[in-house]
This record gives structure tokens, C-alpha cells and sequence, in this order.
């Protein structure tokens, strides 16, 4: 395949990735001209305004222009965009499919009988069985709505030992349901981390903190680049929480990634802008901590 | 009014000081020597996106200094 088509496809499973079942239609495919420092791009735009982008050489055209005849970027736009929803369209189908299978997979994982039993499910089935053993003690038409209220153990002889061991396990029990509860409320706590809210607190901060030009640059193409404050090295920091930073020479192509972030789930606003203070104040230190790749 | 603008898990969270109360001052110091010695990096953010400065002690001029975690490599 030609290396643009190849573009093109990373750029509609990027869309598609990003809409899920419901992706909009392709509406049109762009090319932007080289401005100053910036290469030409390659961009999809989808029925809802939705746009990505991807960096495009001269070289990266030359087979799919020759193999389509086209030789000004017009006719090439349109060949691509004719090639792209003939492309967008199986890549749907595959997606749907894809999707398809995961959730018969999902659904058999959780069925009844299924082979891949949840650890909950092996958990209530022990726990069910305890409480089993344990009616015989109770006194007749009481039933122990909390596990804190332990059954008391009845005076009468040889029960006492039985009891004893019923007590126990109840008071197992109840440690467990804590243990699950707290897990529980540790995955809620979890799930905040990136929460639209926090997601858009990060993102303003962000824009306040940019210069105009890489305002502009991180709206259109949703990156931005950034001079190393030691070196003078150029960067290009991509919408991202990591492996999301590029070194450029001065071509701007790319010649090696760097990766790091600061410690904590931060949301990809906050990363961003860490990254961008720490190539720009103290980049030599950032760059001992952070893998190259 | 001064703010120091601490990052975190909920985006970012932020203490605001009256940088001519000199107890407000004293209460963002100490914050600052915590934050610091944690490992945080404090950056006295610039003006329209500007790169800033990295503070390396407290100072009372700045009004929004960002505190950074300390950073990790990926």
C-alpha cells in the first residue's frame, strides 16, 4: 500500500477509535500546505466537524499520485477522498464486527455455567454456603440482616463448641464484605481520575499557559512544539499522558521520543503542561529522568 | 491576589493569598517548603504562555506559581 493510503488509514482508525459504533461519516479529506517551521498535513474531516491529522511528505505522495495520475493537489484531494471512503467503509464493518465479537465474548464470560466465573460470583457462592451451615443456630424466625450481628452462642451443652466456630465465620464474613466494600469504593475513587471535569480543569490550564502560536498550533493539530530551554532543542509535545513527545531536527523531522510524566494520575492537560514547563525550565534534568525511544 | 496552583488528580487545585497579610504569606511559605519538599517543582508561570521561571525558594513578588510533581520516565 502507498504510504499516504497508509497515513489515511491511521487517520480513519484514529476517528473511528475515537466515535466507536456511532462514527459520523468521512466528509472530506485536507491537505495543508507547509507554513514556516511547519510540514504539510494530511487531515480527515468526518460529517460531525471531527478532524485528525498526521504530517505528510512530498515522498510520502509520489507512488499513490503516480499509480492515480494526479498531479496537482486537487486532483489528489479528491483521489484521496475517494480512496478514503471506500477504505472508511470497510474499516467500519471490520469495527462493527470487532465489536460484535467482544461482546459475545463478554457475554459468555458472564453467563451462567460460563467457563471464566467473576471472583464476585466464586465469593458469594463460598459466602452462601456459610450462612447455609449457619441456620441451624438461629433462633427460628430470626434472620441476620447486617453481618455485624453476630449470633450469640447458645448455652446449651455440646453446641457451645458449634457456635463458637459459626461466630467466627460470621465475623470472617463480615471482614470480607468490608474488604469488598472498601475495594469498591477505591474503584469509584479510581474512576475520577480523568473525570470530564478534572479532564477540562487541565485543559484550561493548559491553554492559559501556551503561547499564542501554540495555542493555535495545539487547536489545529492537536500538538504543539516547544524549544528545549538548555539546548534549544525542538520538541513536539502531542495530545497525549505519555510517549507523547517528539524530538525534531531542524527539518522538523523526527528524530527520536522521549517519554515522561509527572508522577500521580494526572489528567493529559496537567501531563501536557508539566512537559512543556520542564523541557522549557529545566530540560537537561527532565531529560536524565525521561526514556528515550 | 496571589495563588499557588497545586496539580492533582482533580486538574488543579488552588490557594489563593492576600500577598499583603503577612500571616496569608506565612501559611503560602510553608506550603511552598512542603510542596518542594516533596519533590514538586515550583514555576512562577510567565505572562501569556511564557516559559516562566523555576523558583527555587518562596517568593513573595509572584503572583501564580505552579507546583509540578516530580517527574517520571515512561
Amino acid at each position: 500500500m502507498e504510504r499516504v493510503a497508509e497515513i489515511l488509514r491511521a487517520l480513519l482508525g484514529r476517528a473511528l477509535s475515537e466515535h466507536g459504533p456511532q462514527a459520523p461519516a468521512l466528509a472530506d479529506v485536507l491537505i495543508e500546505r507547509a507554513q514556516s517551521h511547519l510540514p504539510p498535513q494530511l487531515g480527515v474531516q468526518l460529517s460531525n466537524g471531527y478532524r485528525a491529522w498526521a504530517p505528510l511528505s512530498p515522498a510520502d505522495c509520489y507512488a499513490f499520485c503516480e499509480s492515480h495520475g494526479t498531479w496537482d493537489l486537487a486532483s489528489l484531494r479528491a483521489a484521496l477522498l475517494c480512496e478514503g471512503q471506500h477504505m472508511y467503509l470497510e474499516m467500519r464493518e471490520d469495527h462493527a464486527v470487532f465489536r460484535r465479537s467482544q461482546r459475545q465474548r463478554r457475554e459468555d464470560s458472564i453467563a451462567p455455567g460460563g467457563v471464566d466465573t467473576s471472583l464476585l460470583e466464586r465469593l458469594r457462592r463460598q459466602t452462601d454456603g456459610f450462612d447455609e451451615d449457619l441456620i441451624w443456630q438461629r433462633a427460628p424466625g430470626e434472620f441476620p440482616f447486617g453481618a455485624a450481628r453476630a449470633v450469640e452462642p447458645r448455652a446449651e451443652g455440646g453446641s457451645e463448641t458449634r457456635s463458637e466456630t459459626g461466630r467466627r465465620l460470621l465475623q470472617w464474613w463480615a471482614q470480607r464484605r468490608e474488604q469488598l466494600v472498601g475495594s469498591f469504593s477505591f474503584l469509584r475513587v479510581a474512576g475520577d481520575v480523568g473525570s470530564k471535569r478534572a479532564q477540562e480543569r487541565g485543559l484550561k490550564l493548559l491553554r492559559e499557559n501556551l503561547t499564542p502560536l501554540q495555542r493555535q498550533q495545539y487547536e489545529k493539530y492537536g500538538y504543539f512544539d516547544v524549544l528545549g530551554g538548555n539546548t534549544g532543542k525542538r520538541y513536539r509535545i502531542r495530545h497525549g499522558r505519555q510517549m507523547n513527545i517528539d524530538q525534531l531536527d531542524k527539518n522538523g523531522r523526527r528524530v527520536c521520543g522521549w517519554c515522561f510524566f509527572p508522577q500521580g494520575s494526572l489528567v493529559a492537560g496537567d501531563i501536557m503542561l508539566a512537559q512543556k514547563l520542564s523541557l522549557e525550565l529545566y530540560e537537561v534534568e527532565t531529560l536524565l529522568v525521561a526514556n528515550r525511544y | 491576589m496571589a495563588v499557588q496552583i497545586v496539580m492533582d488528580r482533580t486538574g488543579d487545585t488552588r490557594h489563593e493569598f492576600d500577598s499583603t497579610d503577612q500571616k496569608a504569606l506565612g501559611l503560602a511559605e510553608e506550603r511552598f517548603r512542603q510542596l518542594t519538599g516533596k519533590g514538586f517543582r515550583a514555576v512562577a508561570l510567565g505572562r501569556d504562555g511564557g516559559s516562566g521561571r523555576l523558583l527555587r525558594k518562596f517568593d513573595r513578588e509572584v503572583e501564580q506559581t505552579l507546583f509540578i510533581p516530580q517527574l517520571q520516565g515512561g
